[in-house]
């Protein structure tokens, strides 16, 4: 090999393929889904169960309730109390890690292979035999309440949340936090936690997913043993309406007094997981606000320096999520920052991308695919929302030819139809006294200021 | 016992003095290519706190070859990610991408260790720096409790140790820093001999040989890296039990307490590891046991092992109470929980080894990870090997080790008590929905 000069980009070496690894399929009697793939690169596996138990199903007055029956979990089995749970998890080194969002609840584990059929029996406990005891769900509550508190006084949890309320009209879902409020998680009681089991936690409707050093036989054989007496069904996921609160522009300030930076959140409701969209949103959004090179990034941090960082994200669930775009500025160019973003955005929408734009965008979502199917767990939970959103089974063998067939109409064509700038609301939490005027002054919409919380 | 690990990892060092490990491991067709520079905050003089990490930033703003924004955007359009951080003992950088750009990020890394200069420009820097303390406001100054670690690295480490500041260093300093800083920290400390170079994942061995003598082999050797500013040696010990109350504008009380304990290159630092597993990692540890679950005083309980290799590392415990919690109390709690670690039991060691082991062998599940695990035993220990036999010395860890350490470490000569609490006139009130 003669050495090139160095002031040409080294030419790419021949590409080797890259394949989803290959799943293997079935289903219990109970109708329980299992999925799993081989993994044998290290002696790790990661056990996932997947259920339709998510906070987009229930009620205002019920905010909070999957979360917090999902961390009650670690209050005890009929076999075992808390801390003995903890215990026989941790010597095999294994910890229960419960995620729940709007669409599902997620109960999960790694452990060593060697350690699996323990874990397994131990899950099995968890999600099946649930103790709940009056003592420890009162403790969890407690933590739950004393989080809300931090999470309210947390700046950028303050502008997301006010944000989503600004997004959606009362009564959706969405628009309001996750984990609930003080109203509707303070009267949570055991009985709580056993009505949403009852009602959600069951194997028809819900998947099991085993990714690592373990084959199908076994996965199968071991399903069977721990989650072959489960029974029952969950009722379908409800649609959800997302009605937005307002289609006309507006500026809202939310002050916070003394504030040495403002967060900033502009958007609107975006779109569901099931967008005809998908592939042509995703490399419009890259272009946008999704990677290092989006052109608000370009702009507001290494043009402006106003930011350490602006991103775009589309939010995909059930129903429409929330379309946002977030950066933390300096109090003094809040309102720069502001028009610098409006002007992007609205940019991006009426000119399209370009077309390098979109290659390079098409190029680094279908390169870095296989950098987000490193581990076990990375693999389980795309796996996982092939199951939540019922994508077809071979939905990630076509994804790479997928994101690389999107063309520059069909990217300009999701700008125009996933974002409206007439319908954005501009959210600022910040110091309202230094930043009202100058957001004033960019006569873009009218400025509120809110209420001091 | 737990399972012994077996990264293959070949070791070579170029006649720059840059010391470079191949890891093979082809089950995913992508390459994690992972640069150690040993230097850190550590090495910042008075006036210069922050520097090196704003310098970590100037590292992405171009080279000679490559214009500003390049290397961001051909390592995104070739399908990588990348990302460099900023440490008290050394800085890193890393790129991980699909298999056929290993050229490609080789290249972009070797540019900006030899020829960064030329690329080098005020406007580059002003920008970087409002960047930077934008950053700063973001993660410290514009959170509850974000100055934790000015107080206590301030509390632990004498003015004259060089961890006695923070990473991030402070606002005046940052805004301070020059082109000469750059251009001299530059030639300084991004030598080649002051760096490990470690490629791990699906790549031909005699391609990266080549590629790596192609790319770096050509840059000069430095000059022998300085010895540290101040004084880096210091007493075992704090010598007392200092403390600071901060009233704040937090949701809740927080109390936090830091030990000076052995450093990472010492053998006492796995009993030292391992005690702070036991108290404070997964839910049977003894804080989450204690101060949560039975005496409901905490709603939140960490600890943390600082892996520091200059004088002394440091144990971090804290607890955040609740709106109407006594700090007192939590602070009581807290050292009874530490003192009583004198005595551990077999169970508890192998608990705290067999969650380490899986979160090791899940960190090693990605070679971005991997490569970087390599670098580090490379650079504080001169033997990358170390990743392979990590866990056996802690396994083999006992009792009467974790006693030993407890007995001359943990004590109320070496205490630093940071106490958070709610400001004045602002008292709990009912959290608005």
């Amino acid at each position: 090999m003669s050495a090139p000069s160095r002031s040409t980009v080294p030419p790419a070496g021949p590409v080797r393929s890259f394949d989803f690894p290959s799943v293997s399929r079935g289903a219990l009697d109970n109708g329980l889904r299992i999925r799993s793939v081989q993994v044998p690169r290290l002696p790790v596996v990661t056990a996932m169960m997947v259920l339709d138990a998510g906070e987009g199903l229930l009620e205002g007055a019920q905010a909070g309730l999957a979360v917090q029956t999902g961390d009650c979990l670690e209050g005890g089995t009929a076999k075992r109390t808390g801390i003995e749970l903890a215990e026989a998890l941790e010597s095999i080194g294994a910890g229960l890690s419960v995620g729940t969002g709007w669409d599902s609840t997620t109960v999960s584990l790694s452990c060593m292979a060697d350690r699996l059929d323990e874990a397994m029996g131990l899950l099995s406990e968890v999600l099946l035999q649930p103790s709940f005891p009056e003592d420890e769900v009162e403790r969890i509550r407690g933590q739950r309440l004393a989080a809300i508190r931090q999470r309210d006084m947390d700046p950028a949890g303050v502008a997301t949340l006010a944000s989503r309320r600004l997004t959606y009209a009362e009564g959706v879902p969405y628009g309001r936090p996750l984990s609930g409020t003080v109203e509707s998680v303070g009267p949570f009681t055991p009985d709580s936690a056993w009505g949403f089991l009852e009602a959600r936690y069951r194997p028809g409707g819900s998947g099991f997913v085993v990714v690592g050093d373990v084959d199908a036989g076994q996965v199968r054989a071991l399903a069977e043993t721990h989650f072959g007496d489960w029974i029952g069904a969950v009722a379908p996921r409800p649609e959800i309406a997302a009605e937005p609160r307002t289609r006309e522009r507006g500026i809202v300030v939310v002050p916070r007094t003394d504030a040495v930076q403002s967060e900033i959140r502009i958007g609107h409701i975006g779109q569901p997981r099931s967008t005809p969209h998908y592939f042509p949103l995703r490399v419009l959004n890259t272009v946008l606000g999704g990677a290092f090179t989006s052109r608000l990034n370009l702009n507001l941090r290494e043009e402006n320096g106003f930011t350490y960082g602006v991103r775009s994200r589309f939010l995909l669930r059930t129903g429409a999520g929330p379309w946002s775009v977030s950066a933390a500025v300096g109090t003094d160019v809040t309102a720069d920052a502001v028009r610098e973003a409006l002007s992007e955005i609205t940019t991006l929408v009426a000119e399209g991308p370009t077309e390098e734009e979109v290659s390079a965008a098409r190029d680094y979502l279908a390169g870095v695919f296989p950098l987000q199917l490193e581990t076990t767990g990375q693999i389980a939970s795309q796996i996982a929302e092939l199951l939540i959103y019922d994508l077809p089974d071979n939905y990630y063998s076509d994804y790479r030819d997928r994101i690389r067939s999107v063309t520059l109409d069909e990217a300009h064509e999701a700008a125009r139809s996933c974002i409206r700038p007439d319908e954005m609301t501009v959210l600022v939490s910040g110091d309202a006294d230094e930043i009202k005027g100058p957001l004033e002054e960019l006569d873009w919409a009218a400025v509120t200021v809110e209420a001091e919380s | 016992m737990s399972a012994m690990l077996s990264i293959p990892i070949e070791r070579f060092t170029l006649d720059n003095g840059l010391r470079v490990n191949l890891s093979h491991d082809p089950s995913t067709p992508v390459v994690g290519v992972n640069l150690w520079y040993g230097v850190g905050s550590r090495n910042e003089r008075e006036g210069k706190t922050g520097f090196a990490h704003l310098f970590e930033h100037m590292m992405f703003q171009g080279s000679e070859h490559v214009p500003k924004n390049r290397h961001f955007e051909l390592i995104e359009k070739a399908g990588g990610s990348l990302n460099a951080t900023t440490w008290f003992d050394r800085t890193n950088y890393f790129e991980t991408v699909p298999s056929h750009h290993l050229e490609l990020a080789l290249w972009l890394e070797s540019d900006r260790m030899g020829w960064m200069l030329p690329a080098m420009t005020q406007e580059k820097l002003d920008n970087q720096r409002d960047v930077v303390m934008n950053e700063k406001r973001q993660r410290h100054d514009n959170q509850p409790y974000g100055d934790w670690d000015e107080w206590i690295q301030g509390m632990v480490y004498p003015a004259s140790h060089p961890y006695h500041h923070t990473v991030i260093g402070s606002m005046e300093d940052i805004e301070a820093a020059t082109l000469d800083d750059v251009a001299e920290f530059f030639q300084t400390y991004y030598v080649p001999n002051n760096a490990v170079l470690t490629v791990c994942g699906d790549f031909g061995r005699e391609e990266a040989l080549v590629l790596i003598e192609r790319h770096f082999g050509g840059i000069a050797r430095g000059g022998d890296i300085p010895v540290l500013p101040g004084d880096p040696n210091l007493d075992p010990v704090i010598g007392g039990t200092v403390r600071e109350r901060v009233e704040a504008d937090v949701p809740l009380p927080r109390v936090l307490m830091a030990y000076r304990v052995p450093p990472y290159t010492h053998a006492e630092f796995y009993a030292a590891d391992i005690a702070g597993s036991v108290l404070g990692s997964g839910r049977a540890s003894r804080l989450y046991r204690s101060l949560v679950r039975e005496q409901r005083l905490a709603k939140d309980v960490t600890s943390f092992v600082f892996p520091l290799t200059s004088g002394a590392g440091m144990l971090l415990v804290w607890a955040t109470g609740f709106p109407d919690g006594d700090p007192d109390e939590i602070e009581g709690a807290l050292v009874a929980e530490v003192e009583g670690l004198a005595s551990v039991t077999d169970q508890e060691i192998q608990r705290a080894v067999a969650l380490t082991e899986t979160g090791l062998i899940r960190q090693i599940e990605r070679v971005g990870d991997r490569a970087d695990l390599v670098s580090m035993f490379d650079q504080l220990f001169d033997d990358p090997e170390r990743l392979n036999s990590e866990l056996e010395r802690l396994g083999a860890v006992t009792p009467e080790d974790v006693s030993t350490f407890v007995g001359r470490f943990l004590g109320d000569d070496n205490r630093a008590v940071l106490t958070y609490v709610l400001e004045t006139g602002k008292s709990p009130a009912p959290v608005t929905t």
